[in-house]
């Protein structure tokens, strides 16, 4: 972030255990409030309460900016090179760990959306996994990505560098409905 | 949302409590994700790689995709009338449980960074608290809110309904660093 005036943002410092428990449960809390308040947003524009909408919306970015202070304070925000790093170990972790374990559970209990919700998210992880590799051999060698756009399925998350595909290969989605950066 | 997306999201449905837990833990870390990259976009653009910080920015969303989908599996999105209800009970649990708690022991433990980012978060949650509590009567009563601009400072979340004041109460960033919704 921008150094925008002289108080700004907390910053990282040596803390107690318990304190570093707290502020990365208080990580987890905002993060979490942030996006349930952008979905919610997406319910109060579609019944109609544009002014709620905006509200939701308006507050879950007061959120990310705790979530992005706590984060700061637990010393989480490092160079380009080391947030890459950071970003592939956590896919990494989503891939080989969190997911196939979380999705045998699904399986087991028959619990059908769920492994649809899981599907999606360990397909995309891939993606990303696979993107933030070739990024990070780049920043290390300090060339910036090429200009292409990226683009994401807005039902499962499917990412793209370059065109949309016709049709999303993981859940099926028009191409003209990918989200474009 | 439009029907064509909306076909393709997984429903929510009765989840055994294991699966249910699985769900959870994963909505946590999709939403702590999503938080991260957008910050690790902006270093991105201040270590001058555009391209990377598009990049982050664009999996952030699809990790917002995740978050969304995980939490609908969960049941967690309602009416507009129940969304405000939860985002109210949500608030009211930082404000008078979780951030006075962790404000303590980050006293005691003398760790000042953290204190701060934990006053942030709890002044804001006040105002967040208040601002649900009247758009909850409103929609009760099957009306929107007034149409006024929601701003937010980008500092430390202090939420505002109307114009920004020239300096943020809580954190003394100037109204330019305000965010308008």
């Amino acid at each position: 972030m921008a150094e925008p005036f002289k108080n700004t943002p907390p910053a990282a410092e040596a803390k107690g255990e318990m304190t570093a428990a707290n502020i990365a449960a208080a990580l987890a809390g905002e993060s979490q409030a942030s996006q349930k308040y952008l979905a919610f947003a997406d319910v109060a524009d579609a019944e109609g309460y544009p002014n709620v909408a905006r509200l939701f919306r308006a507050v879950a970015y007061a959120e990310s900016t705790h979530a992005r202070n706590h984060l700061s304070v637990l010393g989480g925000i490092g160079t380009t090179t080391e947030n890459l790093k950071a970003a592939w170990g956590g896919e990494t972790f989503e891939i080989t760990e969190m997911y196939p374990a979380y999705d045998a559970v699904a399986k087991l209990q028959e619990n059908k959306s769920a492994q649809t919700s899981i599907r999606y998210a360990l397909t995309a992880e891939k993606d990303h996994q696979g993107i933030y590799d070739s990024t990070l051999k780049g920043v290390e060698g300090k060339s910036d990505l090429a200009a292409d756009a990226v683009r994401v399925c807005p039902v499962c998350g499917h990412t793209v560098i370059g065109d949309a595909p016709d049709e999303c290969p993981v859940c099926g989605t028009a191409g003209s409905y990918f989200k474009e950066f | 949302m439009d029907e064509a997306l909306e076909k393709r999201l997984p429903k929510p449905e009765e989840l055994n409590p294991m699966t249910k837990e699985s769900l959870a833990a994963a909505f946590a870390g999709e939403s702590q994700a999503a938080e991260k990259y957008m910050v690790f976009a902006e270093q991105a653009e201040e270590e001058g790689y555009p391209h990377v910080a598009k990049l982050f920015r664009a999996i952030s969303f699809a990790e917002t995709r995740h978050a969304r989908n995980h939490f609908r599996v969960m049941g967690g999105i309602g009416s507009t009338a129940d969304n405000l209800a939860a985002a109210f009970g949500g608030e009211s649990f930082e404000v008078d449980e979780m951030y006075p708690a962790y404000h303590e022991i980050a006293k005691l433990q003398e760790n000042h960074q953290a204190v701060r980012s934990i006053n942030y978060a709890l002044k804001s949650e006040v105002d967040h608290k208040g601002m649900y509590t009247a758009a909850r009567e409103q929609v009760l009563a099957g009306k929107d809110i007034a149409d006024q601009p929601v701003n937010v400072c980008l500092a430390c979340g202090h939420t505002i309904i109307g114009d920004a004041p020239d300096k943020c109460p809580y954190c003394g960033a100037t109204a330019e660093l305000y965010r308008t919704f």
